[in-house]
């Protein structure tokens, strides 16, 4: 396991939004988690990334506790991009990208020949090499966030945490990302771990989905065993036809309509 | 080792690096240049500044003076070198915390005025004027030379702490942060102005000098404190310039980067207050150069944002410049330079006002 939540309590002042949870995440893998609003799916990417303190349980990467670890040392093997990301304004594509080279430089170590290779390599692989010198506030909603996960590339970790990567950008946008995060696991064998919105998405870019409802994992798994007509009754209320992707063969989700709510819990 | 200013691989990017061994840092040629036209203005200002007084002497007269010995010598170097150093110094550690304050409070209208210092000093300064006014024969003798200053800085760093303190809640939020320094603000100076109306009709326009910020009569004394500040805490915050960097992105992110967020944010805001603190106790508080400066810089630098060595010559150029205004526009009148930079100061901060409207409404 490379990145391990044991037992975990989550919440945000004396609200608990996660209580109890355990989810292993293996090397060289994309996960994708998977739930309805307020389930607690970004909480949970969050403490796993450590922006998050758990009030109870412990976060392990590679069996270490990650609150116990240098924060420094952690951005060398961790890499997150959170929800809605906000830079300073009038930043340029390739000054957000170099910031993300920060853990590996020091006082006197500032712009190394290395920071510049991994840098021109991460605008490279976002295909982002001609905007380098825009500010990033002139792009679309698309580049921008290729920007972001470019950022999260010069970071140069092996884990990469992408919580809703893919929120407020058109369909082509989406597969765009998408396709970008196949690539960083294919092409480089990064480890992935990411929150998704859109189901059939989440069906075709993941090794791994785990659902989650009010706090809990309900499921985890391979797509195919996951993403079934009960499951999306138990975790989103949600009355659908699970039939086969014409495309890739995996679950394609179609929603009928939604079912009586359950009792509160 | 080999030096080497290496131009970037990066395609369309302006970043250069400049590297010596395995040392490398980003060398950014338009920030070099804006920094040594600014050095040469303030030598420029100061120099011009000099000329000025009871004895008018020529530029040539005054560099003449600081190598030849004679009366012009003493007056050179022990009344006017004295206050134009004061003066562009002053104006260096402003902008200095200027530029760290936008930074932490991610804030282009933010300000050392907003982390309670330069308010705080003030008030202080009143109240020591307003009450020992009669009782010590007022605040003329060797009081002024240190009572004042030490008086300023002690209750500059109390309402910093005062803002921290009420700022902090499991940790520093930028936004917080200003609303909490606005509000100690907004009562510092309420409370300082009920002084001035209360305290004795002399004891008020001497504190109304030194609050309007002034250099009138800066010596040696003045030149010290700014100095060793500056000495100190210019080497420190340009060993946090990268974090600093990183603070002005969402907390996450600067988490994410491995960034020790509250510890960073502390000690930089630190640095901005003692750097505040130690030139309002030498000058009084001359408004707007902490606000004006850095962002000034930025646009000179061509960077995203407020570059630290080129803010705070910004900063010593534009008191230097309003002190060369302030002595000369209403000859024989001399103007604290304080007025001077507010009265630049305030249509340049409606700008940034409806500059910042403007974004917010697109």
């Amino acid at each position: 396991m490379r990145l391990q939540a044991v037992d975990v309590r989550l919440g945000y002042g004396d609200r608990v939004v996660v209580d109890g949870l355990d989810l292993g995440i293996e090397a060289g893998t994309v996960t994708t988690i998977i739930g309805p609003n307020g389930c607690g799916k970004s909480t949970l990417l969050r403490a796993m990334g450590r922006l998050l303190r758990p009030s109870g349980g412990e976060v392990l990467l590679d069996g270490k506790r990650i609150d116990k670890m240098p924060s420094r040392e952690v951005a060398r093997i961790l890499g997150v991009l959170p929800q809605a990301p906000s830079a300073p304004e009038g930043l340029t594509v390739a000054d957000l990208v170099a910031r993300g080279r920060h853990p590996h430089q020091t006082w006197y170590r500032q712009w190394s020949s290395d920071d510049e290779s991994a840098v021109g390599e991460a605008l490279a692989m976002t295909g982002l090499l001609d905007l380098g010198e825009r500010p990033l506030d002139e792009l679309s909603g698309g580049q921008r966030q290729r920007a972001w996960i470019s950022m999260a590339l010069a970071q140069g970790t092996d884990l990469l945490l992408l919580d809703e990567p893919t929120t407020f950008l058109d369909l082509a946008h989406q597969i765009e990302v998408l396709e970008l995060v196949r690539r960083l696991h294919g092409e480089l064998g990064r480890t992935v771990v990411m929150v998704l919105h859109d189901l059939n998405l989440a069906a075709r870019y993941a090794d791994r989905l785990v659902a989650m409802r009010d706090g809990r994992v309900v499921a985890a798994g391979p797509p195919a065993e996951v993403l079934t007509e009960t499951l999306l009754a138990e975790v989103f209320e949600l009355d659908a036809k699970v039939i086969e992707d014409p495309v890739t063969g995996t679950p394609l989700v179609v929603p009928i309509g939604t079912l009586p709510q359950h009792p509160p819990r | 080792m080999t030096v080497s200013v290496a131009p970037s691989t990066v395609p369309s990017s302006r970043r250069r690096a400049l590297r010596v061994g395995p040392a490398s840092w980003p060398l950014r040629p338009r920030s070099v240049v804006a920094a040594l036209v600014l050095l040469a203005m303030t030598a420029l200002f100061m120099a011009l500044s000099m000329r000025l007084g009871d004895i008018p002497m020529s530029v040539l007269d005054v560099l003449h003076a600081i190598t030849a010995d004679g009366p012009d010598h003493f007056v050179i170097m022990e009344l006017r070198l004295p206050r134009a150093l004061t003066g562009a110094l002053v104006g260096a550690a402003l902008a200095l915390a200027g530029a760290i304050t936008q930074a932490v409070a991610r804030n282009p209208l933010a300000s050392p005025d907003i982390l309670g210092v330069t308010t705080g000093a003030s008030v202080t300064v009143v109240a020591v004027i307003v009450a020992a006014g009669n009782t010590w024969g007022g605040t003329s003798g060797a009081l002024a030379e240190v009572g004042i200053p030490l008086v300023a800085l002690l209750g500059g760093l109390a309402g910093a702490l005062a803002v921290y303190a009420l700022a902090w809640r499991d940790g520093l939020d930028g936004y917080r942060l200003v609303l909490i320094g606005i509000g100690v603000s907004a009562i510092c100076t309420n409370l300082k102005y009920w002084l001035l109306t209360v305290g004795d009709v002399n004891d008020s326009s001497r504190a109304m000098v030194w609050i309007s910020g002034s250099l009138h009569g800066r010596g040696w004394e003045h030149v010290v404190p700014v100095a060793l500040a500056l000495a100190l805490l210019v080497p420190a915050t340009l060993l946090g310039t990268r974090s600093l960097g990183a603070l002005r992105f969402g907390d996450d992110t600067v988490t994410g980067l491995g960034v020790r967020m509250n510890l960073a944010r502390g000690v930089m805001i630190l640095a901005a207050v003692l750097l505040a603190a130690t030139a309002t106790a030498s000058a009084g508080p001359i408004a707007f150069v902490a606000l004006a400066a850095p962002q000034i810089a930025l646009r000179l630098a061509g960077v995203a944002q407020p570059p630290l060595v080129v803010s705070a010559l910004m900063g010593a150029v534009l008191t230097t410049g309003a002190d060369l205004v302030a002595r000369t526009a209403f000859t024989p009148v001399e103007l604290p330079v304080g007025v001077v930079t507010a009265v630049l100061g305030a249509p340049y901060l409606i700008y940034l006002l409806v500059r910042v409207r403007r974004k917010a409404r697109q």
